[in-house]
Order: structure tokens, then C-alpha cells, then sequence
């Protein structure tokens, strides 16, 4: 039997003296999934990530990781975890290091090869306090991926990498999803959810505020914009058409704001003689943003009943 | 127990030989300057003073080398090391063990030196039962002090647990009777004494010279020390990785 849930967390919270870290999180991952976190510092990523490894209680709700508690799943070496920062002794070397936890799991995969994957081969006699942040990093996701585990969690993974050392080390995430396994990573860089993730999970002071594709997202905030060149458009008609927010011109070039870009697409070929057409989506950054002012309009709306 | 976790740590214990050394030199530098003054005729309790002072400055050794575990269990909390064995099965207890076995490896180096010197230079005769006796009993009683050593590595800093380890190692041997024979000490002392876990463990010793055999009672409270600080290490294991 083959269970098709990762992790699943029902009506999680999370307080710490008189801070809500965690205010109800539900949220399902499927196997197979590579899902985002994504939120600003303090939006609750962290503690969401300590509750499913078991290493924080939640106050109220239930977290399930495949069949059992975080703590079954860790104990069964199924979760592989690359932590932000520390988590190494900082005076051993690499391979001593890799050796060491490897010899902590069941059925771990031989050092050499974890070495490989991460691309840090070449490092494995160096002592940990000699390396950059960069090759710590790598270290780190070596560890993670030495059980040879169904979930890899990252937290903040890339954290102080260069921009190529970001890239290098996706593309050797890559190469694990690429196997099947099921990834959930929090991050602050945008880019890295639009670029590597099926879905990404937005999260704002401790709640789920948007959960889907990066495409999705984008979408239920700002909708697309057609730019298209219309001579002698009729703006007023075009205003009109269902779902189309706003119209501007510039000259012959006409933008249009649509919730529903392809029905406004179809009404454009088949009724004008719009041409040069194109269809963006607002970014990412614009989309977390417009949520991000939407949760806190409705909070202010909340707090003004109460 | 972890067997790749052993090695790992006796291999970085060797590394960083200074704790090492230090553990061995001290008790040999004490045993030279108490032990190899004293007139060779001269005894303590029906023992050879010579031989008395070998037997405790062995086991001020054994005792620090094994508190010394303390400063790898707080230099691996410190990186948050520790958080990342939870994320592993690496069960809490194999942890305790291992480090406590580590405590009892580190013991053995300053046990042997200080027997040796004593042997060579302090001219004490036992006989081979005795020796071994006396070696056995001296290395268990460094169990309660790797216990110590483990709680001492939750409850310090890094940049704190050398002084706390050296300040608790010295006041222990002290007060426990290790360096001064407690009998020459004010009354008051004695019962000041038998609260340590020092004063039995050499009294363990100390009895393999006179009668041959080992004083059980004494045993059963080195024992004990061991169960109830192991107890609390492990306790503090937990604790401290629930959130780091």
C-alpha cells in the first residue's frame, strides 16, 4: 500500500508567551510534491517546520507525517532535515561528519555518494570551521539526504549562499526531486518558490493566507494583463467586457487588467483586430505583496468589530 | 550505544590533545609533589602513605579526564548539534551511554600513568590482584563523575564549562578527601565529605589495599551518584532539544 499523504497538519497553533507564532495552520502535502513556505521573518515558517519534525508541540491540532507522528517518522529515518543554521560540530571533518550520521540511520546511502550529490567531494577531509557558509550549506544537505528519506525538509536552505552557489545547489535539489521525493522548504526569496516549487505555500502572522501554483497565486491576486496593439479600439466596449478591471492606453497599444485572460483573449481575436498580443502575469513579488495588504486591511476590519 | 559515534568522538578527542594531556600531567605533577615527598615507611589507615596518595591522585585523575566529557557535550549543544540528533533515531539514551563510555575511556590514560609512577618512581608493591583490583574499582568510580561531566555539559556554556569543570573537579577532590586524607581533617570535614561522591569512590580504592576486597556499601553509593546525575543528563537531554 502506498500512502499518497506526506504530511498532514489540522488546525496547528503555536504560542510563545504573548506571541501567536501559529495561528491554525491546515495543510496537506502530497507525495511526490515540492512545496514552498514562503513568507516574511516571523510569519510563522519555522515553528510550522519544528511542529511536523516533531520537535516543537503544538498547542492545539493534530500533525501527521505519512502514517505516525513526526516523532515515529524521524525515528523510522523518513524525514531527511537541513536546518537554517549550526546543527554541524564545527571541529569535525566533513567525511567524519557524514560518516557519523549515516551510521545513525538504517539504511543510509554511502558516504561517497552523498558527498557526490551535494557536490562537495572534494571537501570531505576539510575540517567544518575552515569552510564558507556556502559549503557548510551543501554539508548540511548532504546530511539531510544521507537516510535516504521519502521527505527532505530545508529551512531557508539557500541562507548567505552567492547567487551561483544558489544555483548550484538547486540544481542538486533538482536531481532528488527528481527521484520522487516529497520536499517542503521554507524561504524568504521569491524567486526561489516561483522557480522551484510546484506550490507554494504563503503564510503571513502564523495562517495560511494562499496556497497553489506560483501561476495560481499570481493569478487570484492581480488577474493577467493582455497587451495587445488595437487600432481605433473602442475602450468603452472594451471596459465592459466581463471580468476586464481596468483599461489604459498607449497610443494603439492598449493594456488591459482581466481576471479572466482568456475569455477577454478569445473576445479580442474573434471581434477586433488586435494584434502583437501578449499576456503577462503580475510577478510574484506583486502577488505576496497585494495578499500581504489584503490580510492586513481584513485584520484592521476584525480588529475594529472587536 | 552508537559504535560510529564512539569512534567519532575518540578520533576528535585526539585531535584536541590538550585536555588529553592536561588530564594526565595534574594528577602525576600532585602525585610527585604529595606522594614522592612523603618517607616511604610512613602510613594512612594501615596503608602505605605512598600508595594511599597513588590511589587517590589516580582517581583525581580518572575523575577530571571523565568531567572533561562535559566540555564536548556543551561544544555540541553550543553548534546545535544536539537538535540535529533529535532529527535523527539516534535514540536519547545512546547518547548518554556513549558519552559516559567516552567519559570512562578518557579515565583510563591518567589511571595508568599515575599506577606507573607509583609503581616505578613511588616504589609501591602489590601484589597483581591487588593491582588489578585497585585499577578496576578506581576506573568504575569514574562513572559517577562522567555523569557529572554530562550535567555539567547542559548546564554550562562552552566559554564557561572549563572553569566550572576545574572550580567543581578541585572543590570535589578537595573536600572529598582526594588530596588530605579526610582523617586528618576537623571532624566536621568528614561528614562535609561523605556527601561528595569522591569520598566513597576513593574509599572503593583504598579498600582493594587493605582488606583485598572491595567495601560494597561504598560501591553501592558510587552507584548510586551514577544512576541519579545519569538520570539528570538524561533528563536535561531532552529538554534541551526540545528547543534550542
Amino acid at each position: 500500500m502506498t500512502t499518497t499523504t506526506a504530511v498532514s497538519l489540522r488546525g496547528v497553533t503555536k504560542k510563545y508567551a504573548d506571541v501567536q507564532a501559529v495561528a491554525g495552520v491546515d495543510l496537506t502535502i502530497r507525495a511526490g510534491e515540492v512545496v514552498a513556505l514562503l513568507g516574511p521573518n516571523g510569519a510563522g515558517k519555522s515553528t510550522t517546520i519544528e511542529m511536523l519534525l516533531g520537535l516543537v508541540k503544538p498547542d492545539q491540532g493534530t500533525v501527521q507525517v505519512y502514517d505516525g507522528t513526526p516523532v515515529e517518522a524521524i525515528a523510522q529515518g523518513t524525514v531527511g532535515v537541513m536546518l537554517q543554521s549550526g546543527g554541524i560540530i564545527e571541529d569535525a571533518k566533513v567525511g567524519e561528519l557524514l560518516n557519523l550520521v549515516a551510521g545513525l540511520h538504517k539504511d543510509p546511502m554511502p558516504v561517497e555518494q552523498a558527498l557526490e550529490r551535494a557536490g562537495i567531494a572534494d571537501l570531505a577531509g576539510r575540517v567544518m570551521k575552515g569552510l564558507s557558509g556556502g559549503q557548510k550549506q551543501r554539508v548540511r544537505f548532504a546530511m539531510a539526504i544521507i537516510p535516504q528519506p521519502d521527505l527532505i525538509v530545508l529551512d531557508e536552505p539557500t541562507t548567505g549562499m552567492d547567487v551561483e552557489s544558489r544555483r548550484d545547489f538547486w540544481a542538486s535539489m533538482h536531481e532528488e526531486t527528481a527521484r520522487g521525493r516529497t520536499v517542503l522548504f521554507a524561504t524568504h526569496y521569491l524567486e526561489e518558490a516561483d522557480s522551484y516549487a510546484d506550490r507554494v505555500v504563503l503564510m503571513r502572522q502564523g495562517r495560511v493566507v494562499a496556497d497553489g501554483t506560483a501561476a495560481q497565486i499570481k493569478a487570484s491576486v492581480s488577474g493577467r494583463t493582455i497587451r495587445a496593439t488595437i487600432p481605433g479600439a473602442d475602450l468603452a466596449a472594451l471596459a465592459s467586457l466581463p471580468g476586464v478591471r481596468n483599461v489604459e492606453t498607449r497610443g494603439e497599444v492598449v493594456l488591459l487588467q482581466c481576471a479572466d485572460s482568456d475569455n477577454t483573449l478569445r473576445h479580442l481575436l474573434e471581434n477586433t483586430t488586435a494584434h502583437d498580443i501578449e499576456v503577462t502575469s503580475a510577478d510574484l513579488e506583486d502577488a505576496v505583496l497585494a495578499i500581504s495588504d489584503q490580510v492586513k486591511e481584513q485584520d484592521k476590519a476584525q480588529e475594529t468589530l472587536a | 550505544m552508537n559504535r560510529n559515534y564512539l569512534i567519532f568522538d575518540i578520533r576528535r578527542t585526539m585531535r584536541n590533545r590538550r585536555v588529553l594531556i592536561f588530564s594526565i600531567l595534574m594528577p602525576l605533577v600532585l602525585f610527585m609533589i604529595f606522594g614522592l615527598t612523603i618517607p616511604k615507611d610512613a602510613s594512612e589507615g594501615g596503608i602505605s602513605a605512598i600508595a594511599y596518595v597513588m590511589v587517590s591522585m589516580a582517581m583525581f585523575g580518572s575523575m577530571s579526564a571523565a568531567m572533561s566529557s562535559g566540555g564536548v557535550i556543551a561544544a555540541e549543544r553550543d553548534g546545535g548539534w544536539n537538535r540535529t540528533l533529535r532529527l535523527t533515531p539516534l535514540k536519547p539514551q545512546a547518547y548518554v551511554v556513549n558519552k559516559v563510555i567516552l567519559s570512562l575511556l578518557l579515565a583510563i590514560p591518567p589511571l595508568l600513568c599515575v599506577f606507573a609512577f607509583g609503581m616505578i618512581f613511588g616504589h609501591v608493591h602489590l601484589s597483581l590482584t591487588q593491582w588489578l583490583t585497585v585499577a578496576a574499582v578506581s576506573w568504575l568510580g569514574a562513572l559517577p563523575f562522567a555523569a557529572i561531566g554530562l550535567v555539567i555539559g547542559y548546564i554550562a556554556k562552552p566559554d564557561s564549562v572549563q572553569p566550572i569543570t576545574g572550580l567543581s573537579t578541585m572543590l570535589i577532590a578537595a573536600f572529598g578527601g582526594l588530596w588530605l586524607p579526610v582523617d586528618q581533617m576537623p571532624s566536621i570535614m568528614k561528614h562535609i565529605a561523605q556527601l561528595t561522591p569522591a569520598y566513597w569512590t576513593g574509599l572503593t580504592s583504598r579498600s582493594a589495599l587493605t582488606t583485598g576486597g572491595v567495601d560494597t556499601q561504598a560501591l553501592l553509593v558510587v552507584l548510586g551518584w551514577t544512576v541519579v546525575l545519569g538520570f539528570i543528563g538524561l533528563r536535561r537531554y531532552r529538554a534541551d532539544t526540545a528547543r534550542a
